[in-house]
């Protein structure tokens, strides 16, 4: 079963894997991230097991199963509901969080692999109205309208920023072209990186 | 004028005013039109703002009044409410297009592990009317234990024949290979003369596919019984209604029920989909009710985009001339809606403004099918026949050898647009892009087009029973708050509140909070049809009216002043002489707040500026001609909506309304598959909207007219920029590539079709 280095194995990913491999379902393997992390047992048999997740620099425990993925466990278990269920299929972007740096959609990514990651989610982002300038441009921008897209706009714009500095139009436009929203905010969105950009504060 | 007023007994003297409406100049070469009119308020409103007040924050830029909520992560959606113990449910789906339902069988499902409630949703021997038809409600401890337990429901079906494509159906037209309608106009004797008088005449046949409505958070609810009072965290459009539907409905079912509460604090996009509580609102509150637990239910996507209603699909024949003036002489109209299994819902209205001196025929039919029924869509019925009309247009003026943009000045009859057009020409460079010429060699050509915006709605009073109303309290520590129990389901009504409260007590906006959502609160209207804000803007100005002379009064009496000499103004109570700081003055108060209900009086019966709103919007496009591939580059549009509140949040609403434009002109098309009756394309990978890879530059011009048709004048805004895009897209490719793509959306395939058809 090959995975990418740094996200564990997606649930399409596994799937796929599951099939040709034929692994029993009495017992699974689980992803080996465990010379990074905490120490996790070898195989999880059906039913809850007890993980620890480090969530915005705090680590926290959760009981999830095997099949949940890291946006169930963060909404349903640890009611951090800023990351929102919209296709849960890896297509619109909305359950975006930053999983040791890189921006991953939560709902392709299972909560056990996540153990021995740092996860940032937007909640991290600010503590009251305090909060992070990209955030505040956001609101300056008029960036969000229904605002349900925007906490997964957040998250991509942030990874955009921290890995770009100052992006341009075009790398905006790649990086956010995950990122689906209805009411139609993309311009302003793109405005609000840009102004966090030039005002220094990623 | 003075019509009689059948709310004399309750409004016993209306007074005459005069106020001045219109709008300034929008250019250095266009002129004021202003006017001067008479209104009658009613007994008791409060006095009507007109073009010359002097406002101090309507129409600048405050910022989304929960937009810091939102970009944090921290608003609640209906999606986003969790209990201890909170059950999670799931909908277990009709597979077939057409049928009876056979047999039902819960039981085992019920002892699944982790299951709270089972609910049947129909009965056995019910019709089976379309794919997603809802057969069973399950709710237990996680959305995976649940998907576990559908799958134990035994469910058996009689299926029958059925038909997915409503130009399959025998009420439908027959098409040439051309994709024309291929049928007779039936004779009518002023058409045929106007036809046969005219100096150009050109006929042609347009069409558009399905659209979901693809809000973002899907629909569905929480729901939390205590006794028999019903509390519900809704998505919808309309809490008041689901409110209503849901004691109907479970009455009807035998549940007592003593109270419903619905919020909708935050509600993640409608565009018209969510005003009914639907199959899943009840099961969500049937569920909770046998669970005796909290349970949410929320439709998952592929749900979302086949059970939750769509734009429906159009086809529109329109045969016209024009005379050796280039006026339109005759228009002659047909078109046909592309309906689910209630044949209703695909009416198409056409730009009647440009014929009006012209013999006009218009007949449409609905046709249905085995699908979703149709719901409002942002505009339902606009962008398909401005689709169609607007592109005839550019057709016919190709043929009469003129400008589009003149043939619309010569036809459009109305004023305010004709400003607008020769505005935004300017704005956007018109005249040198529409007569940039394409190298007949190149792979890449650009083109230009144009379209016009309009809608029509100036706001209503209230409910059959009960006019509209907010609560404004203003609190001893000077902290105002502005509450209606409708929903902002992302147009700005929340700030529109703090932004109108704020400015008729002379405070500003960050003093004020604007609260919607929740149905313990005054009434207001479902959001449809662009009416949330005109219909509830007037009575926000009549609280912070009552409540700033409660004020007023509390600060006459401290100072021993009649209170006539009292004005509550730039942040000061008091005389010309002596004035207290606004927060100094509310200390008066002593503990318990001013409190007030104002009230939506309806409309001035007096005739209004203009009856509606107008805009226009211009397209740049750019067409890969070995591809067929069709980006958008550019777009411009103007917009009225009277009075323009908080212009920034307008700003987005028109710019969004172009980006959804650019979707439904090049993206957007629901793909069924006849042989199952099932959407192919069901879910954000296949079914695909734009994103910030295909997005233009755009811009917009908020353009606020001072209506006069009540005391703030605001008119509807969610629609009216909707109505142009797709049209001013179709027209740019029609002019890149030199022939008409007549059917959305302009995919590759179709633009090679076109080119080769030269």
């Amino acid at each position: 079963m090959s995975h990418p280095p740094d996200h564990g194995v997606s649930r399409r990913s596994f799937l796929k894997g599951s099939a040709v491999a034929g692994i029993a379902s009495t017992g699974l393997t689980a992803a080996t991230k465990a010379a990074a992390g905490p120490p996790v047992p070898d195989s999880f048999g059906p039913g809850e097991h007890e993980i620890t997740l480090s969530v915005n620099g705090q680590k926290k425990k959760v009981k999830v199963e095997t099949r949940t993925t890291l946006l169930d466990a963060l909404r349903d278990r640890m009611d951090m509901t800023g990351a929102k269920k919209i296709c849960d299929r890896g297509a619109c972007g909305g359950c975006t969080v930053l999983v040791d740096d890189q921006p991953v959609n939560s709902c392709l990514m299972l909560a056990m692999d996540a153990v021995g990651s740092e996860l940032r989610t937007v909640e991290g982002l600010a503590n009251g109205d305090d909060a992070h300038p990209l955030v505040k441009n956001f609101v300056t921008c008029d960036a969000l309208q229904c605002g349900f897209c925007t906490p997964g706009m957040v998250m991509s714009s942030l990874a955009c920023l921290e890995s770009r500095g100052k992006p341009t139009p075009e790398e905006m436009r790649r990086d956010l072209s995950g990122n689906l929203c209805r009411c139609g905010t993309y311009g302003r969105v793109m405005d609000a990186i840009d102004k966090t950009a030039k005002e220094g504060g990623k | 004028m003075t019509t009689p007023n059948p709310d004399a007994s309750r409004n016993p003297t209306p007074r005459e005013t005069q106020i001045t409406v219109g709008y300034k100049a929008l250019s250095p070469n266009q002129k004021d039109r202003l006017e001067k009119i008479k209104v009658n308020p009613a007994e008791g409103d409060a006095p009507p703002w007109d073009a010359l007040t002097n406002y101090k924050t309507v129409g600048t830029d405050v910022d989304r009044i929960d937009g810091m909520q939102k970009a944090t992560g921290r608003a609640k959606y209906a999606y986003d409410i969790n209990f201890p113990d909170l059950q999670q449910a799931m909908i277990l789906r009709a597979p077939i297009a057409r049928g009876v339902l056979k047999s039902l069988n819960l039981e085992e499902a019920r002892a699944m592990p982790g299951i709270s409630a089972v609910v049947a949703l129909k009965q056995e021997g019910s019709k089976v009317r379309m794919v997603g038809d809802a057969i069973a409600a399950v709710s237990g401890k996680t959305l995976d234990m649940v998907r576990d337990a559908i799958e134990k429901i035994r469910a058996d079906y009689d299926k029958e024949l059925h038909n997915v494509d409503y130009l399959m159906d025998e009420e439908a037209p027959m098409l040439t290979d051309d994709g024309d309608i291929d049928e007779d106009w039936p004779e009518d004797a002023k058409i045929d003369k106007a036809l046969a008088g005219a100096k150009h005449t050109h006929s042609g046949t347009y069409r558009t596919e399905v659209q979901t409505h693809s809000s973002l958070e899907s629909h569905g609810s929480t729901c939390r019984w205590d006794g028999n009072n019903l509390e519900v965290w809704s998505s919808t459009q309309a809490t008041f209604g689901v409110r209503g539907e849901l004691a109907r409905a479970l009455g009807a079912r035998n549940i007592k029920v003593d109270s419903v509460d619905v919020h909708s604090e935050f509600v993640g996009g409608g565009f018209g989909s969510k005003f009914s509580a639907g199959i899943e609102g009840f099961a969500c509150a049937l569920l909770a009710h046998e669970a005796k637990l909290p349970v949410k239910l929320m439709l998952d996507r592929f749900e979302e985009h086949t059970t939750t209603g769509n734009r429906p699909s159009s086809l529109m024949q329109v045969r016209g001339g024009i005379d050796e003036n280039g006026k339109i002489t005759a228009w002659d109209w047909r078109s046909f809606g592309g309906c689910g299994f209630t044949g209703r819902g695909g009416a198409v209205r056409y730009p009647s403004y440009y014929m009006q001196g012209a013999a006009t025929r218009r007949k449409h039919r609905d046709i249905a099918c085995d699908t979703d029924p149709a719901r409002s869509m942002r505009a339902p019925g606009y962008p398909q026949g401005w689709f169609g009309a607007e592109m005839f247009l550019d057709e016919l003026a190709a043929k009469a050898g003129m400008d589009p943009l003149e043939f619309r000045l010569k036809n459009d009859s109305e004023a305010m647009r004709l400003d607008q057009w020769q505005f935004a020409a300017e704005k956007f460079g018109w005249e040198k892009a529409r007569n940039r010429k394409n190298d007949p060699n190149a792979r890449y050509v650009t083109g230009v087009g144009c379209a016009s915006a309009r809608w029509g709605q100036l706001g209503r009073h209230g409910g059959r029973r009960s006019r509209y109303g907010i609560t404004c309290r203003i609190h001893p520590d000077g902290r105002v708050e502005s509450r209606n129990g409708a929903q902002d389901i992302g147009t700005g009504l929340k700030t529109v509140l703090q932004i109108l409260t704020a400015e008729e007590l002379g405070i500003p906006a960050s003093s004020v909070s604007g609260i919607t959502g929740h149905t313990s609160d005054p009434l207001g209207p479902g959001s449809g049809g662009s009416t949330t804000t005109p219909s509830i803007a007037p009575a926000v100005r009549h609280a912070a009216w009552l409540a700033k002379k409660e004020l007023i009064a509390l600060v006459a009496k401290h100072m021993g002043v009649p209170e006539a000499d009292v004005t509550c103004a730039d942040g000061k109570v008091g005389t010309k002489d002596a004035k207290l700081d606004f927060a100094e003055a509310c200390k008066l108060i002593g503990q318990t707040p001013i409190e007030v209900h104002g009230e939506r009086y309806p409309n001035y019966r007096d005739r209004p500026f203009h009856p509606g709103v107008c805009g226009a919007q211009f397209a740049e496009v750019r067409v890969d001609t070995w591809t067929g591939e069709v980006q958008v580059t550019r777009m411009f549009g103007i917009q009225d909506c009277g009075l323009v509140i908080a212009k920034k949040l307008a700003e987005s609403q028109v710019l969004g309304a172009m980006i959804q434009g650019v979707s439904y002109a090049v993206h957007e098309q629901r793909i069924m598959d006849q042989r199952s009756g099932r959407m192919l394309n069901g879910d954000f990978l296949r079914y695909k909207i734009t994103g910030t890879k295909d997005l233009p530059e755009l811009e917009c011009y908020m353009h606020s007219v001072a209506n006069g048709h009540n005391n703030t004048g605001a008119a509807g805004l969610g629609e009216p920029p909707s109505t142009a895009s797709a049209a001013a897209i179709g027209n740019a490719v029609f002019h890149a590539i030199g022939s008409p793509v007549r059917h959305l959306p302009i995919t590759p395939e179709k633009v090679l079709a076109a080119i080769a058809s030269k």
